[in-house]
Parts: structure tokens; C-alpha cells; sequence
């Protein structure tokens, strides 16, 4: 209970930052924090399903991709309000996770990472095939647009929402049942729990925090969906994302959100790596020493931190 | 002891098996596949283009993939970055031509560095991450992906280079086929590589203990084989595979460009899947059938768009995963807890 | 333990804080945004990287004609400065990039951002906050049919957004006509872009066939990354259906693959080939990619003077000039070989000079907006980088700059070159 109250009085303190920023930046500044906000949220969504029962998805850009058609569809068809479309993303996404967590029940390691890169690489090529409905290479433009400040309320305020909802799933029953199945899928049976209904919930709500960033991640591009913007690459940042915050840990996940957001813009300013391709080399070798270095990611960082203090 | 030295041998044995001989139905599906070929090939020249060209390109899938299964015995990491890093060794043998060497030349030392490189990356990159976790091993090389892409961007710049070809411009034509000498060429030289490989593997003491160290790595140790070194070994025949891939795919491409891999990548996943993920035999004829069957599919299926031809890779990907995870040569693995 | 977190929520504030003072800093503070005493800066994406990235001499082209000016005391006194970044030919990173220029930058136009997708993808953006999307690099006829009401491609009208080059349904219909006089029975098939792009062509080219237009026997669609081998399985398609004529609809990377591929399966129809692709070096190229391309005979259209037959032109001289200055030796050396591409961003350098001119010396949004809406660039005032005795022109009536091709017909091989031949087409579209 002691452990709980800076724990609090830190998430406290973040909050009111980010209440604070968008009166201190200039507009372009905040569209880069509200960047952060949703990936934030992809990241969290990630989070659940490999950080807590351990299935590995290269796939997170697939959902994003849906979540982000469903509010631009939606938005130029209906003029859908579009917070709406934010919910139907998450709704939409919750079931196609489900459904898609189902094969998944028989795959795990290297197979299910084959399986979810499969997604990420088909799911991006479906608008060129139905081109009519979803836009082809052409893209599909939202009814109306929104300011990088709303965007960033939207996004920061979803990440709130979402994180309080994560906080809740994972303390409780479920929480603990994701965690059997992560440790030990063969003892998490042995002791009664039923491993296809955790395992196919923890897609779903994963893949519906990951469809709800996408739908934020669209009006990020001024309600601009594309296929290209939910390439193979996207997926990849999201995964990456994760690993950086430390799998496992709700805490890292702010840290993990900043260094796929920020990292590549950040180091295009830099004069030397100003390249667009500069930045790529940075973001790959950062990855790669951050998995080298910190095996438990940013949060297992503080962790040890901590350690070395009380030493 | 003496049962962990029986079935170590009986290990080796049945990997003997996926490499020489071939599941009994599945080698009838296969011969009645050869001879539809053959018969649609006789009846139609552009079946016969076609078939040609599938194969190969199906080459290429195969030996890219068959880098992959390498990789994936050894250390049981999927690499994602194998196709980059077959892309980055392809601009360095343009580079190697750049500065006078000649084609073949470059070509061998090409393969050279491939390996240095490939066992390099093993051991500083690879190594210590391993025992952590295989998403750990997964995330690396996807950090590598990023990181070698940037690279070749940088140094060379994104806009496309011309090599020479080793084939030539000949275009033969054939009782109404035109076949550029390319897709021979192509053909004849990754299917020597391949059996080369395989050569390594089956008739060396090096390749036994690579055999040895990937299966049973504990009790290698204990009868002598340098388990890390061969593991190292196995990436670095694993790159030097991926560079022949991308070496032959570039003339295909007509242009090398850093994007020359990345839809390779992507068939080869499937041709891996698709063989059975621990099977070299089952990469390179799960390469092949992709190949082929996907170029043949779009001309003679109307419903499959060339938008199409990737998401149904996958769709066999996806069912074979689900129904025979193990692939159509590997062996059913024993979970383990 | 909470110390650590908090000193992390420092520090993260702390480089926060000093991003946003930079970039307060950068901020301009005069009335027109990127407008001061003595500079105007401009922005704009081109693909200098990725499957167009052929097109990259573009945006280097226009750079060289603004330093030009800029030596010889630029606009008013002002100086441009042209700030260019990549999308690499894909409308999914436009947006970004263009956000980026319009909030971080803050330009006062962007001038001569290239390709149809991309365009589309931040026209919106732009036209709601009044900003002058002007000269873009694609010839689509959205660029003139939008200005004052709703057109096919948009809800509402685009006033802000203009084109330069003679529109793409424009050029097919001439492609057509070209078709029905030489080869009246031809069955053709149609390669073409899976976008708006490659779209409007293949309508352009319907209309101009009328009654005709069931000649056509196969229309292939490809994507911009498509490989070279699915760019043969089309032809090969086309081929099975019949087709002894092909036009291509395409960039220039598909349009390369497709000449070399139309060698390598010994395929020789008679090839169209559409004007985006049609410069010397991407022939060349292809003519030297492995296995090689049979290039004689293929025709196109022109636009632009030609830097290579037409090299004693005073226009040409001139840009020879001004790109030697550039001290950039592979663009120099492009040029010399005939790079189309180079002599296309200097033409629009050259019309946007005109049009800031007109402007005058308050220059504002609106100001060069409706500089733009009134061109007349002929006779002494001729754009000296375009085919002689064409004009570019703009009015009340007319919103698209230019309206004028010339058939251009390849000879000479592998190291041949385009000679344009026929009459002058005007009032195309």
C-alpha cells in the first residue's frame, strides 16, 4: 500500500504535465507530443497481449489499419462524429482480434511472429484490391478534420482511459490468469484455467487499444487514410515500442511510446544524420543496443535503478 | 548417456531423411505437379514463359528461404533481416564491380564478406539476446532490418544502380517461347549453391557437428563440438545463401535498388512456412512452388489480381501453419514445457 | 524510488521545454508567413527516395533557378528559399511532411510538390488554411476543374491548388488520335497506374477513342512498387489477349520495366509511351538495364525544349548555365545527356519568378494567388525553357497553364535520342 502512494503521486505529476504542455508549445510541438499519446495507447494495447500472456504479434499495423479505415470510411460516408468512429474502431477491432486470436491458439514463438507478419504485410494490400469502397493508392479523406490541439486531448485523454481500463483488467482475476499463461501455459491449465478464452481476450482487447490508435493515428494525418501509412514498418515501431518500455510493465509503456514517436523526428534534427535515411540508422542501432542493454526495457531500467540506490 | 548418444543419432538420422528423402504423399503431389508442368508447358508457350520464369524466381524465394531455415535451426530466431542483408551484400559486389573487379570476382568475394559478416552478427548481436527470450532475438533483428536499410540508403542513395549481368542480353526463342537466358542462369545458379550447402552439410565433419550443434547442443558439447562456433558458422552459410539470392534477383529486377529484397523476403517466409520450418529440403521446394504457382495463378485466375498475389502467399501460409505447422517435410515438434 | 521518476519527468520536461523554445524562436513574426524584407521561403515534397525517385532532378532543377535569381538580386529584393523534402512518391507520408513545412517552417507557398496521390492526400489541409498549393508537379485535370466548384475529386472547391503542365486526359486523347490515323484496326492494351493518375489517363484515353474505345482489349492496372515481374505478367496478359498496341500510363520506374519486359518476352507492338516518362535518360536507361530494351519507334509527346536536338536554343543555353553554377556535376551531367526533368523544374522555377514579380512588392497569399490566375507568358515574356512557340497562359476562363503538346518519336537505339515530329496539339483537355 506504502509502494502505491509515489506510484500515484508520479502519475499524478505526468498528468498535470501534459495538461500543462499544449499552452507551452508551439502547435507543431504539440502535434509531436499528441504522436506520442497514440502510440502510446498502441504500445499499451501490445502490451497486454506479449508483455502479459506472452503471444508475440508483428501484426499491431493490421489493426491499426482497420481501426484507421473505420473512422475515415465512416467519417466520409455518414460524417460520423468522430469519437464514434474512435468506439466502433475499438469495437470493431475487439472482434476481429477475437476471431483472429483463435488460429492463434495453436501457434506460438517463431510461428505466431510469421503468422501476425503475415497480417501486417496482407491487410495493407486489401484497399488496393477493393479500391471502390477503401480508396485504392488514392486513400480515403475524413468529412472533416481536426486541430493538432484536439488531436492532442483526444489522444492524451484516450490514453487515460485506456490506461485506468488496462490497470483494472490486469490487477484483478484476469490479470493474473494472463500471467499464468505467460509463465507457464501447462501449469496455467493445471491449475484451472481455461487457456483458449485468456489467451483469444487478450487479442481482443489488444487488438482493439491498437484500433483505436489507429483511428487517432489517421486524423493525425489530417484524416488522411492511406495503405502505405500501416506498412510493415508500422507494425514493426509498435513492437519495438513495447520492447523498449519493458514487456510486462504498464510503467515503461509512456518512455517505450516517446522513443518510437520522437527518436526518428528527433534525430532528424541532428545536422550530421539530417537524412531521412540518417534517422533510420539511428532508430535501428538504438533498437538494437536498447535490447543488448536493457533486458527489461525502460522499466526494467528504473528497476534497477532503484536497486543500485538502495545498495 | 548411452540413450541420449541413441536418439542424438537418431536425431541426425531423420534430419538425414528431411534433406535426402521426401514423405511418401508428398512426393507423389510434387511428381504430379513436375509432370501438369510439363504437359501445360508442351501445350502453351506462354505457360511455358511463364513456368519458366516461376521457376526461377522460385529459385531465389528457395534459397532465401533456405537461408532462413539455416538461421532457424541454428539458433531458432526468425531473421527478418536476412532479405536486407542479402540487399546490402548485392550493393556490395556493385561496389566491388564500381572499383574494377569483375563480375565472378566480385561475386566470390561478395560471398566472402557475406559470411564474415553473418557469423559476425551472430556472435556480437545475436548471442546475447538468446537465452532471453525469442521475441528478444525477434526484436534484434528487426533493429537490424531498420538498421542495415538505413544504411545502404545512406551510403548509396535510394535511387536505382545498374550492374552488369552475368547472363547476358541473350534472349532465346524456342518454338514460339522467348526465354531471356536471365531465368536459366538464375536457375542453374542457386540450385548449385543450394547443393553445395547441402554438400557441406551431409559429407563434412564441419557439417555434422553444425547438425549435431543445432539439435542436440548439450550433448555436442559434451562429445567435443564447438557449439558456438558452429552456430556462428550456420549464420554466416546462412548470409552467404542470401547473397547469392540477391545477386541472382538483381538482374531479374533489371535495377538494384534497396528495396530488391523486401518483397523476396516476404515469398520466402512463406516458402519457408511452407517446407517446414527446420527442413532445407522443404525451403527450397517450397520456394520453387511459390514461384511457379503464383505466376502461373494470376495469368489463369481471373479473381486473383496482381494486389492479390502477397495476401494469398499468406493465406497458405496461414493454413499451413494451422494444419501442419511442422510443414509439408519437417517432423511434428514435441512441445516443450 | 519515486525521485528517480520524477527526475525522469524532469528531464522530459526539460527537453521538451527546449524543443518548443527553438522552434518559438524560428517562428516568423511577419504578417505573411514566410514572407520578410528580404526572403520568401517556399517548401515542397518530391521522392528523392523510392519507386519515383527518378523524378528527383525536379526539385534540384527548381533550387538551381532560384539561386539564379538570388544572384542576380532576387524578387523585390527578397531572396527565395526553397525548402524541399521527401515523401517518397507516397501520399501516406505527404501529409506530414507537408504539415511539417506548413507549422514548423512556415512557408509562405508550396510550390511544385510532385505526383496525384500525394497532392490529393493534402489539398484539404492546404486549402482550408488558405495556403497556396501552386505549380504541383502532376498533370491531372483535377488541378483546373476544382478551382471554383465541386469536381469528381472533391467535395469542395480548390482555389489554392493549381497545375502547370498540360493535363494527363489532355495527352491520351492525343495518344488516341495518334492511334486512329496510323493504326486504325490496332487492339491495344492499356498499362496503367491503380490510382487517380493512371485513371484519368486510361478515361482520357476512352474519350478520345469514342466509338473506338472497345479497341482497347485489356486494361492492366499496376501499383508504383510493383516488381518487374509483375509488370511482365501484365504484358504477357495484354499479349494473350490479342494486343499488337501498348500504351503505357506510367511512372518511370514501371515505364523502364515494362520497355525491358516487352524485350524479354519478345513482345514488339506498337508502344506509347506517356510524357512523365519520356526523357532521354530513363530511355537510356532502359536500354541498358539487362536484358535491354528495344526502344525504336516508341512515340510520346513533349513539352518542354529539348536539352539535347534542341541544344542551341537560347533557353537551353541559358539552363546550361544555370546549372553549371549549381557546381553539381551529375546534374550538369544530366542535363547534357538530356534529362527532360531538369529542364522542367527550370520552366517552373521560371513561371513562379513570373508570377512573384506580378505579384508585387506586398506579397501576400491572395496577392500571388491571383498573379498566377492571370499568366501570359508569351511572346517577349516567353518561358524560354518550353518548346518554342508554346505559351503559358491563365485566365477567368482558363486554369490550366499550359495546353499545348508535340509528338515525339524515339530513334537511334541504344544510343538514340526523342525527335518530335507532326504539328503543334493546343487547346488539348
Amino acid at each position: 500500500m506504502k509502494a502505491r502512494i509515489p506510484a500515484l503521486a508520479s502519475l499524478a505529476a505526468v498528468a498535470a504535465l501534459l495538461c500543462v504542455l499544449p499552452f507551452t508549445l508551439s502547435d507543431y510541438n504539440v502535434s509531436l507530443v499528441a504522436q506520442v499519446g497514440i502510440f502510446f495507447v498502441a504500445v499499451l494495447g501490445l502490451n497486454i497481449l506479449t508483455g502479459y500472456t506472452g503471444q508475440i504479434s508483428i501484426g499491431h499495423g493490421a489493426f491499426m489499419a482497420i481501426g484507421g479505415y473505420t473512422t475515415a470510411v465512416m467519417s466520409r460516408d455518414h460524417n460520423t462524429n468522430l469519437v464514434v468512429t474512435m468506439v466502433m474502431a475499438f469495437a470493431i477491432c475487439f472482434v476481429v482480434g477475437l476471431l483472429l486470436g483463435l488460429p492463434a491458439l495453436r501457434l506460438s514463438g517463431a510461428y505466431l511472429a510469421l503468422a501476425t507478419f503475415a497480417l501486417a504485410v496482407s491487410v495493407p494490400l486489401l484497399p488496393l484490391q477493393w479500391s471502390k469502397f477503401l480508396g485504392g493508392r488514392d486513400g480515403v479523406q475524413t468529412a472533416k478534420t481536426v486541430s493538432n490541439v484536439w488531436l492532442y486531448g483526444a489522444a492524451w485523454a484516450v490514453s487515460a482511459i485506456l490506461f485506468v481500463l488496462a490497470w483494472l483488467i490486469l490487477r484483478g482475476r484476469v490479470g493474473r490468469a494472463f500471467r499464468a499463461v505467460r509463465d507457464s501455459e501447462i501449469a496455467a491449465v493445471a491449475s484451472g484455467i481455461e487457456l483458449p478464452v485468456y489467451k483469444t481476450l487478450a487479442f481482443g482487447i489488444s487488438a482493439a487499444y491498437a484500433g483505436v490508435a489507429g483511428s487517432l493515428f489517421v486524423l493525425a494525418t489530417n484524416g488522411f487514410a492511406a495503405p502505405d501509412e500501416f506498412g510493415i514498418v508500422l507494425s514493426l515501431k509498435i513492437l519495438i515500442g513495447a520492447a523498449a518500455a519493458g514487456l510486462g510493465t504498464l510503467w515503461g509503456v509512456l518512455v517505450g511510446a516517446a522513443f518510437i514517436a520522437l527518436l526518428p523526428t528527433v534525430s532528424s534534427s541532428v545536422p550530421v544524420i539530417g537524412s531521412s535515411h540518417g534517422q533510420d540508422v539511428v532508430f535501428g542501432a538504438a533498437v538494437i543496443l536498447v535490447m543488448l542493454l536493457l533486458p527489461g526495457g525502460f522499466a526494467g531500467l528504473l528497476t534497477q535503478l532503484r536497486r543500485l540506490k538502495r545498495a | 548417456m548411452a540413450s541420449a548418444a541413441t536418439s542424438r543419432l537418431e536425431g541426425l538420422r531423420d534430419r538425414g531423411a528431411a534433406l535426402g528423402g521426401v514423405v511418401q504423399p508428398v512426393s507423389l503431389l510434387l511428381v504430379a505437379a513436375a509432370a501438369g508442368l510439363i504437359v501445360g508447358s508442351l501445350r502453351s508457350a506462354i505457360f511455358a514463359q511463364l513456368t519458366v520464369q516461376g521457376l526461377a524466381l522460385g529459385a531465389v524465394y528457395g534459397s532465401l528461404a533456405l537461408a532462413l531455415v539455416l538461421v532457424y535451426r541454428a539458433t531458432h530466431v526468425v531473421n527478418f533481416a536476412q532479405g536486407e542483408l542479402a540487399m546490402a551484400t548485392t550493393y556490395v559486389a556493385y561496389q566491388l564491380i564500381k572499383w574494377g573487379l569483375s563480375y565472378w570476382e566480385a561475386f566470390f568475394a561478395t560471398l566472402a564478406i557475406a559470411f564474415v559478416v553473418g557469423a559476425v552478427l551472430e556472435v556480437v548481436l545475436i548471442r546475447p539476446v538468446l537465452h532471453r527470450s525469442v521475441i528478444a532475438a525477434v526484436i534484434v533483428t528487426v533493429g537490424l532490418f531498420i538498421l542495415i536499410d538505413g544504411l545502404v540508403n545512406w551510403v548509396w542513395g535510394g535511387d536505382f544502380k545498374f550492374m552488369p549481368s552475368p547472363f547476358g542480353t541473350k534472349i532465346y526463342h524456342v518454338g514460339g517461347v522467348s526465354i531471356a537466358r536471365l531465368y536459366p542462369g538464375m536457375f542453374v545458379v542457386v540450385i548449385v549453391s543450394v547443393l553445395l550447402v547441402w554438400a557441406l552439410f551431409r559429407f563434412t565433419k564441419l557439417g555434422l557437428g553444425m547438425r549435431a550443434a543445432a539439435l542436440r547442443p548439450a550433448e555436442s558439447a559434451l562429445v567435443g563440438v564447438r557449439v558456438e562456433w558452429m552456430l556462428a558458422i550456420g549464420w554466416g552459410l546462412a548470409a552467404v545463401l542470401g547473397a547469392v539470392a540477391g545477386l541472382v534477383a538483381e538482374p531479374s529486377q533489371f535495377v538494384l535498388q534497396p528495396t530488391l529484397m523486401q518483397p523476396i523476403l516476404v515469398y520466402a517466409f512463406a516458402a519457408a512456412v511452407l517446407g517446414g520450418l527446420e527442413s532445407p529440403a522443404g525451403a527450397v521446394v517450397g520456394g520453387l512452388a511459390i514461384g511457379i504457382s503464383l505466376n502461373l495463378v494470376v495469368q489463369y485466375v481471373p479473381a486473383i489480381t496482381t494486389e492479390l498475389q502477397t495476401p494469398l502467399a499468406f493465406a497458405v501460409l496461414l493454413v499451413v501453419l494451422l494444419l501442419k505447422p511442422s510443414g509439408l517435410f519437417g517432423h511434428r515438434e514435441v512441445r516443450r514445457v | 524510488m519515486a525521485v528517480n521518476r520524477r527526475k525522469l519527468g524532469a528531464l522530459l520536461f526539460a527537453l521538451i521545454a527546449t524543443a518548443a523554445a527553438a522552434s518559438a524562436a524560428a517562428a516568423s513574426h511577419s504578417s505573411t508567413p514566410g514572407v520578410t524584407k528580404n526572403k520568401i521561403v517556399i517548401g515542397g515534397t518530391f521522392p528523392f527516395t523510392g519507386v519515383a525517385s527518378l523524378y528527383k532532378t525536379i526539385p534540384a532543377a527548381e533550387q538551381a533557378y532560384y539561386a539564379y535569381v538570388n544572384a542576380h538580386g532576387g524578387v523585390f529584393h527578397r531572396k527565395i528559399k526553397d525548402i524541399t523534402l521527401d515523401d517518397q512518391y507516397d501520399p501516406s507520408q505527404t501529409p506530414g511532411q507537408t504539415k511539417k513545412l506548413v507549422e514548423k517552417d512556415h512557408v509562405f507557398a508550396i510550390v511544385g510538390s510532385l505526383g496525384t496521390a500525394p497532392i490529393l492526400s493534402t489539398w484539404n489541409y492546404l486549402n482550408k488554411r488558405k495556403i497556396p498549393q501552386v505549380l504541383v508537379a502532376t498533370g491531372d485535370a483535377y488541378w483546373g476543374q476544382c478551382v471554383h466548384h465541386k469536381c469528381p475529386a472533391s467535395k469542395t472547391a480548390k482555389p489554392w491548388t493549381l497545375g502547370w503542365q498540360p493535363d494527363y486526359p489532355g495527352e491520351a486523347k492525343v495518344y488516341a488520335k495518334y492511334i486512329l490515323n496510323n493504326k486504325p484496326g490496332a487492339k491495344i492494351g492499356v498499362l496503367y497506374q491503380a490510382d487517380a493518375y493512371g485513371q484519368n489517363y486510361l478515361a482520357g484515353l476512352k474519350t478520345g477513342l469514342g466509338s473506338h474505345k472497345s479497341q482497347i482489349v485489356d486494361a492492366e492496372a499496376y501499383n508504383p512498387t510493383d516488381s518487374a515481374q509483375v509488370i511482365a505478367t501484365h504484358l504477357v496478359k495484354m499479349e494473350t489477349k490479342g494486343a499488337n498496341t501498348l500504351v503505357i500510363f506510367a511512372t518511370p520506374q514501371p515505364t523502364i520495366f515494362a520497355l525491358v519486359d516487352r524485350t524479354a518476352i519478345g513482345w514488339n507492338p506498337l508502344t506509347l509511351v506517356n510524357n512523365v516518362s519520356a526523357n532521354r535518360l530513363f530511355e537510356l536507361a532502359a536500354a541498358n538495364a539487362q536484358p535491354g530494351a528495344d526502344l525504336n519507334g516508341i512515340i510520346s509527346s513533349a513539352y518542354t525544349a529539348s536539352p539535347t536536338t534542341q541544344a542551341n536554343l537560347k533557353g537551353m543555353k541559358l539552363a546550361k548555365k544555370i546549372i553549371a553554377a549549381t557546381g553539381n556535376q551529375q546534374l550538369e551531367q544530366s542535363l547534357a545527356e538530356g534529362d527532360a526533368n531538369i529542364v522542367y523544374g527550370l520552366a517552373v522555377g521560371w513561371t513562379f519568378v513570373d508570377a512573384l514579380e506580378h505579384a508585387g512588392k506586398n506579397l501576400t497569399r491572395a496577392g500571388l494567388m491571383k498573379a498566377l490566375r492571370h499568366l501570359n507568358e508569351s511572346g517577349k515574356n516567353a518561358n524560354p525553357f518550353i518548346y518554342p512557340g508554346m505559351t503559358v497562359k491563365t485566365s477567368k476562363k482558363r486554369n490550366f497553364p499550359m495546353e499545348q503538346l508535340k509528338l515525339i518519336r524515339w530513334s537511334g537505339g541504344k544510343t538514340g535520342d526523342w525527335h518530335s515530329f507532326g504539328k503543334l496539339y493546343t487547346g488539348i483537355h
